[in-house]
């Protein structure tokens, strides 16, 4: 019979992690913001996801590549936290989902320990090869210029 | 009102009484008399079982004896408005019997020849009488007098004594020196014609009657105890009962006497009595009819289905409206119940007849735009759409754009109502505020939000505005006057979808909202606690309905695909075997569901 399914966003979000099929994801009806303006968005279901006029930084670095610092972003489910060290000190962090194919695309700053990384909290990083830029353009990291000091992991 | 209040401890009372036995030391110092004075569970029978030696002292107006646990009803009260009861009962005899067997009349002997003069019209002497019954209230005492005066006047007009009239007019209605007006409009009568006096009415008995009521708002209660006395304090006991129960549901023809009113859990709605399983994907939305009798519901599955509901509360499939493109992203109901509106999310609005199921109208924009949300105006002549251009449409029903506003506008207008006294035109306007928008005097108030807005619903008053937000809140607003906050729901989750919440049951006492787990919440509108949590779905509730006309009836809508009619938890053995006997035709599943 129906049993009661309690929808747990993080399982959820972990098996869907890197993959990005959407006729295996249930849709409902996606409550998604629409943001007017130079954004940066889902490269798979383009889904907007942040202005430029949030962009803090763009010296921050993951495995994927550069990364980029904002000040807010819309649409994407926030997981789970973890307690994660990353180049400049221990953190914890969620990862962010993007709310309408479940891709993963970047994480949130929830509490940053060291007294220099506090200007973190609250605030997400988007992985640039996750993302479309505002013209459009996908980013390929063996195309970038070699970065000087990253920032993060 | 009916409310008794503790005046003292309960124990250290009950211990006073046992040790008092028959002494009069009690915690009433006034009390005199020979008996215990508390009654507590003894009946009325049991204190008339000891009526002489009892009844001796409790004679007149200053008898302080009292009845009932808390000590705060005096005795002497208490049986005068069961006597006064009595009699208006038509039980001319047992009030009779009881004013002789308490010893305490009704009336003090005075007020009791008072009230016997005024009945015969002896108004001469009903005036002594009044001034004998030693009121301390002078201007009470005048105002009686004129009252009786003035009857006096109008029937020796009535019998065409006029010369008799005219004195008391001058003489004994006059010096009274109150109500100046109406010895103006008396004395007038005269001019006009005495004969045609009759305008002024109250002359023949029945108007008597109406002279004692006036009477009886006129002097204090507790000269003449008021008619329906009993039955205010009883009903004024109900009322507070009904207000303080926390899951009322039910009608007022439910409440009883016999007990404290509390309605319980199962009054709410809680019990899946019915699956409607024919839609073939995800359903977003539903909405009873205005009159309660259909159920509309719409689906990603690009159609809308209009579902009947029969005597037995059993839901049949009644049209399946075939012709969108796109899933359907609502299903409205015109205000005369005839007709339904459909949006087909970005693309167009239809407007079908509800009796043949045919599609009348299509409205479009074109050039790409399509509607987000429609709705109604509130004489059902016209629709109104937020688009994906951020503008808001109005067609007449033909098709005829009529207006259409744009700019100031920051997000694609995800919800749009029109209030349904045609005053306020409702929408979201920005990310975390709603706009209403007043259409006759075109001014805006806002409701500014401190996070983004995913719906909102009106509730049947036009008072009020219940507000999803994204971070899993619901909150109430009443927009009489400056928008203001009132309530704060909380307990549902929500983080992807639209999920809609509505208000529901008695009197719109309680808020009903989807979730992403998959149940429906259901809270207490006015305390914001949250009453019962259903689960049952296998996929999250998008949208819930209240019906309007049958307080135990709710309605689900879930990206499972199916529809749940929900009800009371009623075990029917009849029921119970109508259900295993099998489906019926349309589609529609019977199951046999106790919940999860």
């Amino acid at each position: 019979m129906h049993e009661k399914k309690v929808r747990n966003i993080s399982l959820w979000a972990f098996l869907l992690r890197g993959k990005i099929r959407l006729d295996l994801l249930e849709m409902g009806r996606l409550f998604v913001i629409d943001l007017q303006g130079e954004t940066y968005s889902c490269k798979h279901c383009h889904t907007p996801f942040a202005l430029t006029d949030d962009l803090i930084s763009k010296s921050f670095h993951c495995k994927h590549g550069r990364a980029y610092l904002f000040e807010n972003v819309v649409n994407v489910t926030v997981g789970e936290m973890e307690h994660r060290i990353m180049m400049t000190g221990w953190h914890t962090v969620a990862d962010i989902f993007c709310v309408c194919c479940g891709s993963l695309v970047g994480w949130k700053y929830e509490i940053a320990y060291e007294k220099s990384q506090k200007y973190k909290e609250g605030k997400f990083i988007i992985e640039r090869f996750k993302v479309l830029g505002p013209d459009g353009g996908g980013y390929d990291m063996n195309e970038d210029e070699p970065m000087i000091g990253s920032d993060e992991e | 009102m009916g409310v008794v209040e503790d005046t003292e401890p309960p124990l250290k009372r009950a211990k006073r009484d046992e040790t008092n036995g028959f002494s009069s030391s009690s915690g009433n110092s006034s009390v005199r008399g020979s008996s215990r004075c508390s009654v507590t569970d003894s009946s009325l029978g049991d204190l008339m079982a000891r009526p002489l030696t009892s009844s001796s002292s409790s004679r007149g107006d200053d008898d302080d004896t009292t009845v009932g646990s808390k000590g705060v009803i005096k005795k002497s009260e208490f049986v005068r408005i069961i006597t006064r009861t009595l009699y208006s009962l038509g039980y001319g005899k047992a009030g009779a019997m009881l004013e002789e067997e308490s010893g305490i009349p009704l009336h003090r002997s005075f007020v009791e020849t008072f009230l016997q003069q005024v009945k015969e019209g002896k108004w001469d002497e009903s005036v002594v009488t009044l001034h004998r019954i030693g009121l301390l209230d002078e201007k009470a005492v005048k105002s009686a007098s004129f009252l009786l005066l003035e009857q006096k006047f109008l029937e020796l007009l009535r019998f065409e004594k006029i010369a008799d009239a005219l004195g008391t007019l001058r003489n004994e209605i006059e010096p009274l020196r109150i109500n100046t007006k109406r010895v103006h409009e008396l004395a007038s009568s005269f001019i006009i014609s005495p004969s045609a006096s009759s305008g002024l009415g109250k002359e023949n008995v029945s108007s008597r009657s109406k002279v004692l009521e006036e009477l009886q708002s006129l002097l204090p209660a507790s000269v003449i105890i008021p008619e329906n006395r009993l039955e205010t304090l009883v009903e004024n006991s109900l009322h507070i009962q009904r207000d303080a129960c926390v899951f009322h549901n039910t009608l007022d023809s439910d409440l009883s006497l016999y007990s404290d009113h509390q309605c319980g859990k199962h009054q709410i709605p809680s019990q899946t009595v019915q699956i409607l399983e024919s839609h073939t994907d995800e359903v977003w939305f539903l909405q009873f009819s205005h009159n309660g009798k259909y159920l509309a519901s719409s689906s990603k599955d690009q159609t809308a289905i209009i579902w009947e509901i029969n005597a037995d509360g059993h839901m049949s499939l009644k049209h399946k409206l075939v012709g969108h493109q796109k899933p359907v992203t609502a299903v409205l109901w015109s205000p005369d119940d005839r007709q339904v509106l459909t949006c087909g999310a970005e693309e167009v609005i239809r407007r079908w007849d509800v009796d043949s199921g045919d599609c009348a109208h299509t409205y479009e924009k074109g050039g790409g735009i399509g509607p987000i949300s429609c709705g109604w105006y509130a004489d059902g002549k016209g629709i109104i759409a937020g688009m994906t251009d951020r503008s808001i449409c109005m067609w007449d029903l033909d098709g005829r754009e009529m207006e259409c506003w744009k700019g100031q506008r920051t997000q694609k207008v995800s919800d749009i109502a029109m209030t349904d006294d045609g005053k306020w035109l409702v929408s979201v306007c920005k990310d975390s505020v709603i706009s209403l928008f007043d259409r006759e005097a075109t001014f805006e108030r806002l409701i500014e939000e401190e996070d983004t807005i995913t719906s909102f619903s009106l509730s049947n008053d036009n008072k009020y505005v219940l507000v999803n937000l994204q971070n899993q809140e619901i909150r109430l607003w009443s927009i009489e006057g400056d928008p203001k906050i009132v309530t704060r729901y909380k307990g549902h989750k929500r983080s992807r979808f639209l999920i809609r919440s509505c208000f529901g049951g008695y009197e719109q006492g309680f808020i009903a909202s989807g979730s992403e787990d998959s149940q429906v919440y259901i809270w207490h509108r006015s305390t914001g606690k949250l009453i019962i949590e259903l689960p049952g779905h296998a996929g999250a509730v998008n949208c819930v309905s209240w019906s309007p006309t049958n307080l135990h009836m709710m309605a689900s809508a879930s990206d499972d695909g199916t529809i749940r009619i929900w009800g009371l938890d009623r075990i029917n053995p009849h029921n119970q075997k109508k259900q295993v006997q099998g489906s019926s035709s349309n589609g529609v599943v019977l199951r046999q569901c106790n919940g999860n």
